[in-house]
């Protein structure tokens, strides 16, 4: 069917292989059974529809001509469309619960792969933004898989169906028929390229205002505080206006594809009415005298008519769906491409091990870190000891944080060697190793809940007597007592009005109930104003004693009482003997 | 109406009335046409075929049907063209008149409270309930309105056949435009409902879980963490399924009541005869339907098929029902950020000159944590340097002079006791810089011109300079009107609060507050600022929280703030 062709060829020839709409389809290739399914209801459905068509054709010429039709007719007519309702029910079943399952698994595979990426997650986005994408931006998927991709094909089929059926009625409607559809396509194509493009740039500007709202809203207390309310809603109040007056003639281009396919609908359905009602009279110019078809055979047709155009409309009305989604998809692949870190490259050759390293507990030879090109860390080559305290500083981005992200286990494909007493650390167990671990980032890490649900996140419950043990060390008692609640306050993620100081605190306790033997601190005191700096400092010089403790913290923060002081940079590491060497004395805080 | 401001659907259609009016009749045309034009080429084709059979074709008027069916045509196009700009055009516009609503109701906010809701998850929450509810006249309350008029058209037409045909037609509108929907919507609407609660709970897990993502995975235990989240997601999967189930069961049981409609139809207007009349199209047939005398068979044929068209219209009714009780979520939601005008407003004060505070203590609403109460003083020329340890509450104490945080005991301003907490008209004798203050993501131009709206551009230049940014804006390709990212992220902390400081000097209020001015700033920069403050941006007043001393500290009275 050269009509069926144009309609496929069309579909495939939007079907530019993006990479968003390889990423759809990849996606569509999961449920492809059930979607075999689908087209297998879409079959049932064409075929009732011919056949509504063809029973009621009969009943209604009878019925006009001898005032009595056959039921057996009415029956089948009625049957039909019952076929129709329950072919479409299974259809929707079967495409909607295939949409469920691309989603529910797409989400499941994104949460395993931030949750492996570890604190490289951030670099896409903040976890904020990551939530929108994992729950919002993959339900915006739900048109595209439940409705529109069901729809290509129903596309191709349903008039395909309908012109075989045509055929043997009609050739004068099957070429209305054959030159509509192709016609339909080709304007489809050409105003819905420039509908396409208005619809985007409509999306973007959209988008834009959402912006806005979001940022005045968010910098509300501070418009308050300036007096400014009034500005920002006029502000708001304009540029809604302005835009809903440009945008009116880029709508009238894009809603040109639909009347395009309305008028075409139509005037065809009109013109096949006229054709075989004066066909019917006898009197088509080309034909006077004589009818070219029954009235069956027309009121066949009349029925077919509005049915051959209806898939191409809803298609229309889904176009967006596409559009959605491929927007949808664009952050979606974003997060998926994000490399996890590739399993280790090769086995690290024992021959150069030095004989330092059985002393060592934690060692590193020629340690190094690249990244698609990017140097994340120079190769750097030293010892910590069991119990050696160190601090390292360097500038930001050199590869400080990146160190940590090692040693923490998120991160495999390093060069270089890297020892946890004496063992390579690619043939550790790592959950073993990670269990002797204490993590203090810059922003403790919270849960929703209590504080002592926090502090207990992840560990066998200790006795009260430890908790409040550490609670002690780390002196947060004071301050947890003056809580109305006690340990039992919930910390918000906005805190609940603890300084920083306090919540690094927590924090240490935290590392206290943990009973890990390594403490990994990076800039825990970043946040912190100088004297609260160092009463944190303070405190974790006295809870650390005989821990394994490295530190990150810039030389405006220095640690004192560090054993040692490694100092990163672009060429590797300089080490300095205890915690005050010259560079820390003249640092001046910047 | 209970209170002025409260938001319903009922509301939003008249929000703009005579906006809305064009889309109604645009659709209203469009969807009769629709439902005309099947009707008519149905009566039409049948009408010859009859006069054919008849002998009487020459005599037959086709050029009026004809006529008509293209005209119908037409119109039916136009009138979808037209429903679907206009009311595109309403929509945006409904959209604005709601932003707007929902940026007053967040205005008259205390401002203690607003903290928590500008958090940006649940803005963004708001965003999109608020893209939710704008499409409802679209989606649920036009096809709705088409859908009855398809109905009370065809009803008129059967009228005119057989009035006896008003009863299963009666019955079949109801069933359609009434009883399914709502009783889909009631089915669907406690899931729809619980799957937003999870929606919610579900992101909120997500942040939390994800924040402390890498203490749980190094304690072993983010399994079990990941395994809820993914029990909420599972829960989500049913509550969608559920809605999905009402969608599809609702509009099977639309067909069939269509189906049952036809049957009743020929049933009212026909008799059984057994006895058999030859056709070519049945032959052995012992079942003949004898239709009654006065039924026209040409105009029954012309109801079917605008039936037919109908039930095109009705179908989609079930599903844009259900989408309604995400509308009224989102509603409820949105109405629970609505707020009472406020109340009175406060007397207007005189300019600034002395500002006493008894036994003041500020605090959060939350935690009740903040400062141990003080006297504090302060006449025109004043500076004051707050001092304490961490945890005494400094910046507590500073938002609350600020009118920003609650605080109990007395102020008075110039020798009257007044209110200062969320009181615009003290706000605007002062300027208040937070510890993280907040850039919009606008030019810095626009930033600065919060502070004075007619700045000029050398006065803009000047106060730049004043804050020691001047060498990096002007370092910038599009100097001031260069555009700055959302919430300043593409300043350092350091240039951030320099730029907040420069906006509040440009508003020369007599009373400036900074909180912890001097953080991350080298000592060039630290004198370079004091020096604009004790010379061309000199304040009446100055209260200064810091840890570090400044140039400024030499002539400050220090007030020490007990633990």
């Amino acid at each position: 069917m050269a009509g069926s062709k144009a309609v496929s060829n069309a579909s495939k020839s939007k079907r530019i292989k993006t990479p968003e709409a390889g990423f759809l389809a990849e996606l569509a290739l999961q449920q492809s059974t059930q979607y075999r399914l689908a087209q297998g209801f879409g079959v049932l459905f064409a075929i009732a529809l011919v056949l509504q068509a063809w029973a009621f054709a009969n009943v209604f010429s009878d019925m006009v001509l001898q005032q009595a039709f056959s039921l057996s007719f009415l029956f089948l007519a009625l049957f039909a469309l019952l076929l129709r309702a329950l072919a479409n029910f299974g259809r929707e079943r079967v495409c909607a619960s295939a949409s469920r399952h691309i989603r529910y698994g797409l989400r499941h595979k994104l949460i395993k792969h931030l949750t492996q990426l570890g604190p490289a997650r951030l670099r896409i986005e903040e976890d904020a933004a990551l939530s929108t994408r994992v729950y919002e931006q993959v339900d915006a998927l739900d048109d595209y898989f439940s409705r529109y991709k069901p729809q290509v094909f129903m596309v191709t089929l349903i008039p395909s169906v309908i012109l075989l059926a045509v055929v043997p009625v009609s050739w004068i409607a099957f070429l209305i028929f054959m030159l509509t559809a192709p016609l339909v396509i080709v304007f489809m194509i050409f105003v819905g390229h420039k509908a396409a493009q208005a619809n985007r740039r409509q999306f973007n500007v959209l988008a834009m205002l959402s912006n806005q709202f979001m940022d005045l809203s968010q910098g509300l207390a501070e418009l308050k505080r300036l007096g400014r309310t009034q500005a920002a809603r006029d502000r708001l109040s304009h540029s809604a206006k302005a835009y809903q007056k440009t945008t009116m003639s880029v709508l009238l281009l894009a809603f040109l594809s639909t009347a395009t396919l309305e008028l075409f609908a139509s005037l065809s359905i009109a013109m096949i009415a006229l054709y075989l009602g004066l066909g019917l009279l006898e009197i088509l110019p080309w034909q006077v005298g004589s009818a070219p078809v029954t009235l069956t055979q027309a009121m066949f047709l009349l029925l077919l008519a509005p049915e051959f155009y209806l898939p191409l409309r809803q298609l229309g009305n889904d176009y967006h769906a596409k559009q959605k989604a491929e927007a949808a998809a664009t952050d979606l692949m974003s997060i998926l491409d994000t490399p996890l870190s590739a399993q280790k490259a090769l086995a690290t050759t024992e021959s150069h091990m030095p004989s330092s390293v059985q002393l060592a507990y934690l060692s590193f030879y020629e340690l190094a870190w690249q990244d698609t090109g990017r140097q994340r860390l120079a190769p750097i080559t030293g010892n910590i000891l069991q119990g050696e305290r160190v601090w390292l500083s360097g500038e930001s981005g050199v590869g400080k944080s990146s160190l940590l992200h090692l040693l923490l286990g998120f991160e495999e494909n390093y060069q270089g060697q890297l020892y946890i007493k004496g063992k390579a650390f690619s043939t550790l167990n790592l959950r073993d190793w990670r269990n002797k671990l204490a993590w203090l980032p810059q922003t403790p890490e919270w849960v929703n809940g209590s504080i002592r649900r926090n502090l207990l996140l992840g560990i066998t419950e200790p006795s009260e007597s430890n908790i409040q043990k550490a609670l002690q060390d780390s002196q947060c008692a004071d301050f947890i007592a003056a809580l109305p609640n006690g340990l039992d306050t919930a910390l918000t993620e906005l805190g609940s009005g603890l300084s920083g100081g306090q919540m690094q605190r927590l924090s240490i306790a935290r590392a206290l109930l943990s009973k890990a033997d390594v403490w990994l601190l990076d800039e825990p005191c970043s946040g912190l104003d100088t004297d609260t700096a160092n009463a944190v400092l303070n405190t974790l010089e006295t809870v650390s004693r005989g821990k394994t403790l490295l530190i990150v913290s810039h030389d405006t923060h220095p640690i004192h009482w560090a054993d040692k002081h490694w100092s990163l940079n672009k060429e590797g590491l300089d080490e300095n003997k205890g915690g005050l060497d010259e560079k820390a004395n003249y640092a001046i805080p910047r | 109406m209970k209170k002025p401001t409260t938001l319903s659907l009922a509301k939003l259609l008249l929000a703009n009335p005579w906006g809305f009016i064009v889309p109604v009749m645009t659709g209203v045309v469009s969807s009769v046409a629709g439902v005309a034009l099947l009707g008519v080429s149905g009566w039409f084709i049948s009408a010859a075929g009859l006069a054919t059979a008849l002998g009487t074709a020459l005599a037959f008027n086709y050029l009026t049907p004809g006529a008509i069916v293209r005209g119908l045509a037409i119109l039916r196009t136009a009138g979808r063209y037209g429903e679907q700009v206009t009311a595109h055009n309403h929509l945006l516009g409904l959209l604005r008149t709601l932003r707007l609503w929902v940026w007053d109701q967040r205005v008259a906010k205390p401002i203690a409270d607003l903290h928590q809701q500008s958090r940006g998850d649940l803005l963004q929450r708001l965003v999109s309930d608020l893209d939710q509810i704008i499409r409802w006249p679209l989606v649920v309350f036009l096809p709705w309105l088409y859908a009855l008029l398809g109905y009370i058209g065809v009803s008129i037409f059967a009228y005119f056949i057989d009035p006896v045909l008003l009863w299963p037609l009666t019955i079949a509108a109801l069933c359609h435009l009434v009883i399914l929907p709502y009783v889909c919507g009631r089915f669907a609407s406690h899931a729809v409902h619980v799957g937003q609660i999870l929606g919610v709970h579900r992101r909120s897990r997500f942040v939390s879980l994800f924040s402390a993502l890498i203490t749980l995975t190094i304690r072993g235990h983010w399994q079990d963490y990941a395994a809820r989240l993914e029990q909420l997601d599972c829960r989500q999967k049913r509550m969608e399924w559920q809605i999905q189930q009402a969608i599809s069961l609702g509009r099977l049981l639309g067909y069939l009541v269509t189906i049952g409609l036809f049957a009743s139809l020929f049933f009212l207007l026909g008799d059984l005869q057994a006895d058999t009349f030859q056709t070519s199209a049945f032959q052995n047939d012992s079942m003949n339907w004898q239709l009654k005398e006065h039924v026209s068979g040409t105009w029954l044929v012309g109801l079917v098929l605008a039936l037919l068209a109908v039930n095109e219209l009705v179908l989609p009714l079930v599903q844009s029902f259900v989408a309604q009780g995400q509308s009224q979520v989102g509603l409820r939601r949105l109405n629970q950020i609505q707020q009472d005008a406020p109340s009175v407003s406060a007397p207007a004060l005189g300019k600034l000159n002395r500002l006493s505070l008894q036994d003041w203590r500020g605090y959060h609403l939350e935690s009740g944590l903040g400062n141990q109460p003080i006297h504090l003083e302060l006449s025109a020329g004043d500076t004051l340097w707050l001092r304490g340890a961490s945890g005494t509450g400094k910046s507590t104490l500073l938002a609350s002079i600020a009118g920003d945080c609650l605080a109990t005991g007395k102020a008075y301003v110039n020798q009257e006791e007044c209110k200062i907490y969320d009181n615009p008209n003290f706000q605007a004798q002062l300027s208040y810089l937070p510890q993280s203050p907040y850039v919009f993501q606008q030019s810095i131009a626009a930033n600065l011109m919060l502070g004075k709206a007619d700045a000029s551009d050398t006065e803009m230049w000047a106060v730049l300079e004043a804050v020691a940014l001047a060498d990096w804006a002007k370092g910038l390709e599009n100097g001031l009107s260069t555009l700055l990212s959302s919430q300043g992220r593409d300043l350092s902390g350091g240039q951030r609060k320099r730029l907040a400081l420069a906006r509040l000097l440009l508003r020369r209020a007599p009373l400036l507050l900074l909180d912890e001015p001097f953080d991350g700033l080298d000592k060039a920069t630290i004198e370079r600022i004091c020096q604009a403050l004790e010379h061309d941006y000199q304040p009446d007043m100055l209260i200064l929280v810091s840890h570090i001393d400044s140039p400024l500290s030499g002539k400050a009275k220090v007030i020490e703030l007990p633990n």
